[in-house]
């Protein structure tokens, strides 16, 4: 599954209208989208699905003004990137989301809630800029310029968040005896 | 602490959270909710049929289909059988191909 594919079915998608390519790239980055909105709203089964979903019909309405310059997933993860910060201010989960919610939305996920207890609260220990850089460099493995591409901002900015976001991280990881190993 | 080992630290602890988001028929969703757009796929069939009319034009010009046709009449009887009987073999082979390739990709 190389880009050279996601270029095909882009092309397939953009000439023909062609569903069935779509699906494919659905199917293909579907796992990684979702896990990104998991991780950004704290674990929200339900509002990361329905933000995932309005990402690919985004991307299936836009699909023509990919140019190809970045790679498809890049190009993703930025419709993805604006679709949860429109969500967020739209629905002020953005600064006012508190301790309950986060508790009571933990709660509706039984696949998602012991073993990413950790997570969450050393994300949350993270300004929302830094959370998204640490997740898309560490989690999602994209690199620093495609950081910055996906966040829309300059690539020394992207790095600074990084360089935040570990810094606060290494301290929370190393009180809870992670790096004793 | 040292920055390549909170690196290699980070990474270890999200890779240790990194799991694989089951589809659990959310592509299917999503296809369902992409709104209606204009079938294209008759753009393939018009350039596909100028491509047929051109090719024609110039076999015809050049007189290829005759000399192809007064080629085809030397030829030996056995050649046509073995090519007819090959044919479900290659054929064969290339779908088993083209499906392990279909499987791979999703």
């Amino acid at each position: 599954m190389s880009n050279t594919d996601d270029i095909r079915w882009v092309a397939q998608v953009a000439l023909l209208g062609d569903k069935g390519a779509f699906d494919k790239l659905t199917c293909k980055y579907q796992s990684s989208i979702r896990r990104f909105f998991l991780n950004l709203t704290m674990g929200d089964g339900p509002l990361s699905d329905d933000l995932a979903q309005e990402t690919f019909i985004k991307a299936y309405l836009n699909i023509t003004s990919f140019k190809g310059i970045s790679g498809f997933s890049t190009w993703l993860y930025r419709i993805a990137y604006n679709v949860f910060y429109d969500s967020a201010r739209a629905r002020k989960h953005y600064d006012d989301i508190d301790e309950k919610e986060i508790d009571g939305q933990q709660h509706t996920l039984s696949e998602f809630s012991a073993e990413k207890m950790d997570i969450y609260k050393a994300l949350k220990m993270l300004r929302k800029e830094e959370q998204t850089a640490v997740l898309l460099f560490y989690m999602e493995d994209k690199t620093h310029k495609e950081v910055a591409k996906i966040m829309d901002c300059p690539l020394g900015t992207a790095k600074t968040y990084i360089l935040k976001g570990k810094e606060k991280l290494s301290v929370y990881l190393t009180n809870a005896g992670y790096g004793n190993n | 602490m040292e920055t390549t080992d909170t690196d290699k630290m980070l990474k270890s602890f999200f890779d240790e959270q990194k799991q694989k988001v089951e589809d659990n028929g959310f592509s299917q969703r999503t296809l369902r909710n992409l709104p209606e757009q204009t079938d294209r796929t008759w753009i393939v069939w018009v350039f596909a049929l100028i491509g047929v009319i051109i090719a024609t034009a110039i076999a015809i010009n050049t007189g290829l289909i005759v000399q192809t046709l007064q080629l085809l009449q030397h030829i030996p009887v056995y050649y046509w059988l073995g090519g007819v009987f090959c044919f479900p073999l290659v054929g064969g082979i290339g779908f088993y191909f083209a499906q392990s390739r279909t499987y791979r990709l999703v």
